[in-house]
């Protein structure tokens, strides 16, 4: 078990409630922000979005098509620290990693054959941080490509 | 669609807090777009063990090709349009409880999508209509008014538009149900789309493995989409028509254990730095005898007439 001490139980709830608070303005974040860096590609309507502070890890699993291209664009808020991001197959073969590309957070996929792929993000943390946490929205965005644009 | 894995307790104390905070939550004055950022960047002081603590945690999303992603893949396919296989419109009046709406807002949406990419524009207007009925049905404000009918109709020969708005109905629909703490019945919508889209593309092999080998390729590959299916299903079985959905979801995975799908070599990635474009490659066979092809048709028909009924 998990023993709370009280400072750490009401530091905790605080924080949780603040993310339930900033989560309610992600989709505002996703849908102005996010889906503007998909550019010609068309949003796949699906809403991956959440707050994630400095240090938090995510990971979003998706089934990429066989002659499909794809953009994933990652948006967070300008004081959130750099994402690192990595496309990783099932058995954790780094097949992208955006740090040898000065960590794009915008990036095109061209799928040859139909994979089931992990995108892992990390929140990088800050040098020098001091003991405040940041969080903020990120929002995870699938554009396609159209076949006018193919 | 995210997964807490690590933050179960975080749920208690985000229901106890937040509803004082939301209430309390003046309407700023300021720039919208500034005013956007601010609301949602926090700063707050902690302590190491929290800090420490805070960040071992981890959130899993899935995504599952949504209606508009899967119509796409349809109609790459080679398929064709054909209107009966689509939701009857009248059957909207059917659809009384929370489960059957989220299910068919999901269906329709997958109808309206298709309907769109094979520019079947006054039915795309139908479907809309149908899909904004259902969405209203379940509380999700504001996520199809009367101006996104109206755009659909001043764009109905501009396939782009009309398919940008349907992403953005399907992620407003998905967005509130989320964030209003009702993701059960995000995944439920999901779940309709997915389903419908799988009938759609089963039925237009006509029973056929031979006469188009992309599409059955497309099928055969939902296989692991079905995996995502579960591991959503799985989060919110607490609910009983997730449960429900959940068994309906493990049949098809009885029968989608018999599909094949070896990849033969490593999965490679070529980039190209100056395009910023990766490419991503491996060899892999794919099979699905007659057999099994004729049991997933007959249990994904069974399973979406369920749903419309």
């Amino acid at each position: 078990m998990l023993a709370l001490s009280p400072k750490r139980f009401f530091l905790l709830a605080f924080l949780t409630s603040m993310f339930a608070f900033a989560n309610a303005q992600c989709f505002s974040f996703a849908k102005n922000v996010g889906k503007a860096k998909l550019g010609d590609f068309v949003h796949d309507g699906n809403y991956n979005a959440t707050i994630l502070s400095e240090g938090e890890k995510a990971e979003l699993f998706k089934t990429f098509f066989e002659g499909q291209k794809y953009r994933i664009s990652i948006s967070k808020i300008e004081s959130l620290p750099t994402i690192h991001f990595k496309v990783v197959d099932r058995g954790g073969n780094v097949l992208f990693d955006n740090e040898e590309v000065n960590y794009s957070l915008s990036w095109d996929f061209e799928v040859e054959s139909t994979q089931m792929l992990v995108v892992e993000m990390e929140v990088m943390e800050r040098k020098n941080a001091t003991d405040d946490l940041i969080s903020g929205c990120v929002a995870v965005m699938f554009g396609v490509e159209t076949d006018k644009k193919k | 669609m995210r997964s807490k894995l690590t933050k179960p307790f975080f749920y208690f104390f985000t229901i106890l807090v937040s509803a004082s905070m939301l209430s309390s939550c003046g309407s700023g004055s300021k720039d919208k777009k500034a005013s956007e950022e601010e609301k949602i960047v926090e700063s707050v002081s902690v302590d190491g063990k929290v800090m420490d603590d805070f960040k071992k945690s981890k959130l899993i999303f899935y995504s599952l090709p949504s209606p508009l992603e899967t119509a796409m893949l349809i109609k790459r396919a080679g398929a064709s349009y054909n209107e009966e296989l689509l939701n009857p419109l009248n059957n909207l009046e059917k659809y009384a409880t929370n489960r059957k709406m989220a299910l068919n807002l999901g269906v329709y949406s997958a109808d309206l999508s298709y309907t769109s990419l094979f520019d079947q524009t006054q039915s795309s207007i139908k479907y809309m209509a149908n899909t904004k009925k259902l969405a209203e049905g379940l509380g999700i404000i504001d996520a199809i008014d009367e101006n996104t009918l109206r755009k659909l109709e001043n764009n109905m020969n501009n396939r782009d538009v009309m398919m940008d708005i349907i992403s953005e109905t399907f992620m407003t629909s998905n967005a509130y149900l989320t964030e209003n703490d009702r993701p059960a019945i995000a995944v439920m919508v999901l779940v309709g789309g997915w389903i419908e889209g799988l009938y759609l593309a089963t039925e237009l092999t006509n029973g056929s493995l031979e006469n188009n080998k992309r599409l059955i390729d497309r099928i055969i590959y939902q296989k692991l989409s079905l995996y995502t299916v579960i591991n959503l299903l799985e989060e919110y079985k607490e609910n009983e028509d997730v449960a429900y959905l959940l068994v309906k979801a493990n049949e098809l995975k009885v029968i989608f254990d018999q599909v094949k799908i070896i990849n033969t070599s490593k999965v490679e990635a070529d980039t190209d730095v100056d395009k910023k474009v990766t490419t991503i490659k491996a060899d892999s066979e794919t099979y699905i005898s007659k057999d099994v092809f004729e049991k997933l048709l007959e249990k994904v028909s069974e399973i979406r007439t369920e749903f419309v009924s």
